[in-house]
């Protein structure tokens, strides 16, 4: 009799095809902890199952009327929950770990997406794609990234013009090393001047920056020449008085985010490129 | 004798706190000061000095006073709640930005000066202000505050904040001349008060009773005392943030170097406390150049096993 049943059992399982993993189905109702992520999924066409996102999630514009499930750094556990959601998808850069590991203890299958390099980008979204059901929209957007990142830069490794990223005027941070914004300014082939800073977003001395006399000054999301605080930056940083001929652009938050719009990013900071000459000694 | 002490003690910190504008990511050498290296002198260091300065100085002076009106030695210039309430204040101008278009710096100090005001009036009893009333209502609104602007972090997510949090932190770096008028004359109104008060500080030490019997009111010492560190804490708040220690670590080495009297521990702890903040702040941007380290970090990270030493030799069992 036990061997009539085993048989049965192993009848019943050639005939359930292929073992599959419990996710191997694509997921209909996704939650998006980061908005890099959010911003991915909407582009890989996803937005409709896209049912949580968190509070700082703000692009794109159709992602503003799905259901909040909190902050990056401490999302709801219970709001996420409620969404029966059948994949949360999570990056290593903002999400911490014990709510992969609290998400895991109630069976919600998870997605973590470990680039934070730019040459790591494409990978990822392709690794994400092919867990979504997105495989071929996520290759031609790391397609898109890929051809960027290999593209020939103007200048030569640390010959070309000196530039510095501010994140945030007063106190002074900058993109340093580490970062996507150092990853994009090296492709194009600017020399970040606070590559030697020895942290990503460092509390960067005025005076430093002021003496390495960067070419080109870029002004990060929310501190363009008209905000008093840049201003009060500017006036320091570049002083009438010492004839300041560099640069000044002001770009968006697209190299802040490991998504989409990263190609966008690296395009705007080859506009500030247009110096004409290679870096000057001055 | 002490006098001659107390002089030689600020015009070295003085002299310290001046050489200390030479050092930084790059040493300056005075004797050979090329186009560049006057403008950093000139727009950074100068006035990041003399905010550092005033700023320490303000809190050295205040954390004297506090500690003689509460007759506490841990008392410090932010056990009012002034902290809370210039952060809280800053982060509501911010959010209103729009309709309320005021800088950063005016916004702390009118906070840091509404605080003090809710304090003295929970400080305040039938016989004038009260040391442990004061200092219960300080405490608990420096909570209140603090609750409250963790709940607006939390429901709202504007930068703004986060920029308020930032320079609330502690920013020497952001110092430019245009801050220090307005510093200066309400630190030295402060510290004026302060003096001309200083007999009142001393007795207010010995207990109320005796005070009473040496011809003081208590109640009205405190009350002017109060105001001056207030004045000379809001001032500081709003010249740099909040930076931490200074107000807690200098008093107790004054008092250490020339006694107790407020007339001589007074001046002295201002000078001490801009030095000390001065060359804490040098310190901070040329150690692990080019990246800067808050000033108020170094002052905790000397200041707390100097202190710790300090009061064991006092026989304290730490």
């Amino acid at each position: 009799m036990p061997l009539v049943l085993a048989r049965l059992l192993v009848l019943a399982l050639l005939l359930s095809g292929p073992l599959r993993p419990a996710w191997a189905e694509d997921p209909e109702r996704i939650v998006s902890l980061a908005p890099a992520m959010t911003e991915t999924l909407f582009a890989l066409g996803l937005g409709e199952k896209v049912v949580g996102i968190t509070s700082v999630c703000d692009r794109p514009e159709a992602a503003r009327d799905k259901v909040r499930v909190g902050g990056m750094s401490n999302p709801s556990l219970e709001s996420i929950l409620a969404l029966k959601p059948e994949l949360v998808v999570m990056t290593t850069d903002g999400n911490p770990k014990y709510i992969a590991d609290q998400l895991q203890r109630f069976g919600i299958a998870i997605h973590v997406f470990t680039p934070r390099r730019l040459s790591e980008i494409p990978g990822g979204i392709r690794e994400l794609g092919a867990r979504v059901g997105a495989a071929e929209t996520a290759d031609i957007l790391a397609r898109k990234l890929e051809n960027l990142l290999t593209t020939p830069p103007r200048f030569a490794a640390g010959e070309g013009p000196k530039a510095l990223f501010v994140i945030w005027p007063e106190p002074l941070i900058v993109a340093g090393p580490g970062t996507l914004i150092d990853d994009a300014l090296t492709l194009v082939g600017y020399v970040n001047i606070a590559a030697d800073a020895g942290t990503a977003y460092p509390r960067f001395s005025v005076e430093e920056a002021l003496r390495r006399k960067p070419d080109v000054i870029f002004l990060g999301l929310g501190h363009d020449r008209d905000n008093p605080r840049t201003q009060r930056l500017l006036q320091r940083l570049v002083p009438p008085e010492l004839g300041h001929p560099g640069r000044i652009v002001t770009v968006s938050d697209a190299l802040y985010r490991a998504g989409p719009r990263l190609p966008g990013g690296i395009v705007e900071l080859s506009s500030g490129q247009n110096l004409g000459a290679k870096r000057s000694d001055r | 004798m002490k006098r001659t002490r107390v002089f030689l003690a600020c015009a070295a910190a003085l002299l310290l706190a001046l050489v200390s504008i030479f050092f930084g990511p790059r040493l300056l050498n005075p004797l050979a000061l090329d186009a560049e290296s006057r403008q950093i002198l000139l727009l950074l260091r100068l006035p990041r000095s003399a905010v550092a300065f005033l700023m320490g100085g303000a809190l050295g002076a205040s954390g004297l006073i506090l500690q003689g009106v509460f007759r506490n030695p841990l008392a410090d210039p932010y056990i009012l709640g002034l902290s809370g309430g210039a952060s809280l204040a800053a982060a509501l101008g911010i959010l209103l930005a729009g309709s309320l278009p005021l800088p950063l710096p005016l916004l702390a100090f009118a906070g840091a000066l509404g605080a003090c005001a809710l304090v003295a009036a929970l400080g305040r009893g039938p016989e004038g202000l009260r040391p442990d009333r004061l200092l219960l209502g300080g405490i608990g609104l420096g909570f209140f505050f603090s609750a409250v602007l963790l709940l607006l972090m939390t429901l709202v997510s504007d930068g703004g904040l986060k920029r308020t949090i930032l320079w609330m932190s502690g920013d020497l770096s952001s110092a430019n001349w245009e801050l220090i008028p307005g510093g200066l004359a309400l630190i030295l109104g402060g510290l004026a008060l302060a003096l001309a008060r200083s007999k009142g500080l001393n007795v207010l030490g010995l207990g109320d009773e005796i005070a009473h019997g040496l011809g003081f009111n208590p109640g009205r010492e405190r009350f002017f005392l109060f105001i001056a560190a207030s004045l000379m804490t809001a001032a500081a708040v709003s010249l740099g943030g909040t930076v931490g220690f200074v107000g807690l670590l200098v008093p107790h080495a004054v008092r250490h170097l020339v006694g107790a009297d407020a007339q001589r521990a007074l001046p002295v702890s201002f000078f001490g406390g801009g030095t000390l903040l001065c060359l804490a702040d040098s310190l901070g941007r040329s150690l692990a150049a080019p990246l800067e380290i808050p000033a108020g970090v170094i002052v905790a990270l000397i200041g707390a096993p100097w202190f710790i030493l300090v009061l064991r030799k006092k026989g304290y069992g730490l």
